[in-house]
């Protein structure tokens, strides 16, 4: 690792003040995906900037208006634990407990799996599939982002350099027969995702479709949404043609690599084999609420 | 360059160091402070050798930085004896022949006593999932599970 200077901010704002003074400053949380940036000289900041020691960033709270609130320093492993998050949103402890290894789920947290903006992470498809917001936090102020705009290519997304991933909201659903999964197709059990696939689906009092989410990991520069899932599910009573519809949308949109795990031509395979079981899992989960 | 004066917990010793930002806590327990039980493996957080209990948690030292960690009680394998005499892991690892070339027993044992500190009885499956972040390229890993479910008996 080449030499970098160290701070620690004790406040929010003076966080993005050094963020703000050091143009070549990193934040560090985590650490998980940074260090081995770092080790590898991919990069090279002259500055970082512990986020750790900012009180009051790994809250994770449940209100009825506002859904779910989860602090970006939360670790995965606070993720797979959290009962608010296993109550209102469990497809989210569930792709968590399919991040690699115990002691990197130990050490990882939400917002640098998010900020990092590896298109075959495990968490922004859960979290997409589910409508999040994040909020982010500079010197000028903040601001709300919707998780389908933040991320613009590989490892690259929206936040300026000031600007700090503060926290993660998902809004609550319009009812509570909700399912949900994801699903994680990997060479060996939570190595890197060859595909993933999350999916959502609510249902009303009669059986009808009234939030459908569905979101890919692995299959493009960024997690790809499939935004027309909604077309097809909401206000349907759910059947087998309308999922086969939307797993052959998925599969027409994705645009995966060939890399040293899998074809590209495996992996759009895949996308309709898998997205279809994801619906169904769903489904059925929504329909035993 | 400007280097930081820290302590750090270690297997309940407090040490004083002076170290630069960017050293990882696997060169400061190997290097500064002569604690070599713990390995360097592939040194990106995938083969699990240089694993320690970070407040009784399994962490990767190599990719956490040293100053990073005050506060926490760290634990290495060298903490795990007591007056001399072996932990129950260490005893079963031995007795069954779960250890071979012997890199990846430190953290491997870490691993799996963080395992039993939540679950004094797990199942093959738990210890299966415990240890999945700690390779072995020797053992094949079914004496290694032998022996840590023989620990969770004692």
């Amino acid at each position: 690792m080449r030499y970098f200077e160290y701070v620690e901010p004790k406040t929010l704002d003076e966080a993005c003040q050094f963020l703000n003074t050091y143009e070549e400053a990193k934040i560090l949380a985590g650490g998980v995906s940074l260090v081995v940036l770092l080790k590898n000289r991919l990069i090279t900041p002259s500055h970082l900037v512990n986020l750790k020691t900012v009180p009051g960033l790994n809250k994770i709270e449940w209100d009825d208006r506002a859904g779910l609130r989860i602090g970006s320093l939360n670790r995965h492993r606070n993720i797979i634990d959290s009962a608010p998050i296993k109550k209102h949103f469990p497809i989210l402890s569930e792709a968590a407990s399919k991040i690699a290894t115990p002691s990197i789920r130990n050490m990882g947290t939400v917002g640098g799996n998010i900020c990092h903006a590896e298109p075959s992470a495990d968490l922004p498809p859960a979290l997409m599939a589910g409508n999040a917001t994040l909020r982010a936090v500079s010197s000028k102020g903040e601001r709300k982002i919707p998780i389908e705009l933040f991320f613009t290519d590989y490892y690259e997304n929206v936040l300026n350099q000031d600007e700090v991933l503060v926290e993660i909201q998902i809004p609550p659903f319009p009812s509570q027969r909700l399912g949900g999964t994801y699903i994680k197709l990997d060479k060996v059990t939570n190595s890197i995702a060859i595909v993933g696939v999350a999916s959502v689906i609510c249902l009303d009092d009669q059986g009808v479709c009234n939030f459908a989410g569905l979101c890919l990991g692995g299959v493009a520069s960024t997690p790809l949404k499939v935004e027309r899932v909604k077309e097809i599910f909401l206000g349907e009573k759910i059947k087998e043609t309308h999922m086969e519809q939307a797993a052959k949308e998925a599969q027409t949109i994705s645009n995966p690599l060939t890399n040293v795990y899998a074809t590209a031509e495996y992996r759009k395979e895949m996308v309709y084999v898998l997205t279809r079981k994801a619906l169904q899992e769903s489904l059925k989960k929504a329909q035993a609420m | 360059m400007l280097k930081r004066e820290i302590q750090l917990d270690i297997n309940g010793n407090v040490y004083s160091l002076s170290v630069l930002p960017q050293r990882t806590l696997l060169e400061v327990l190997r290097e500064d402070i002569g604690l070599t039980g713990t390995k360097e493996g592939c040194s990106e957080g995938e083969c699990g050798v240089c694993t320690v209990l970070l407040d009784g948690l399994p962490v990767r030292s190599c990719l956490l930085l040293a100053i990073d960690v005050r506060g926490g009680k760290i634990m290495t394998i060298e903490g795990l004896s007591q007056k001399g005499d072996l932990h129950p892991l260490q005893k079963a690892f031995i007795e069954h022949g779960a250890i071979q070339c012997g890199f990846c027993t430190p953290g491997m044992i870490l691993s799996a006593k963080a395992i039993l500190d939540q679950n004094p009885l797990p199942s093959e499956e738990e210890i299966r999932g415990g240890l999945s972040g700690n390779l072995c390229r020797c053992t094949g890993y079914v004496k290694i599970i032998k022996a840590v479910q023989a620990a969770a008996q004692r």
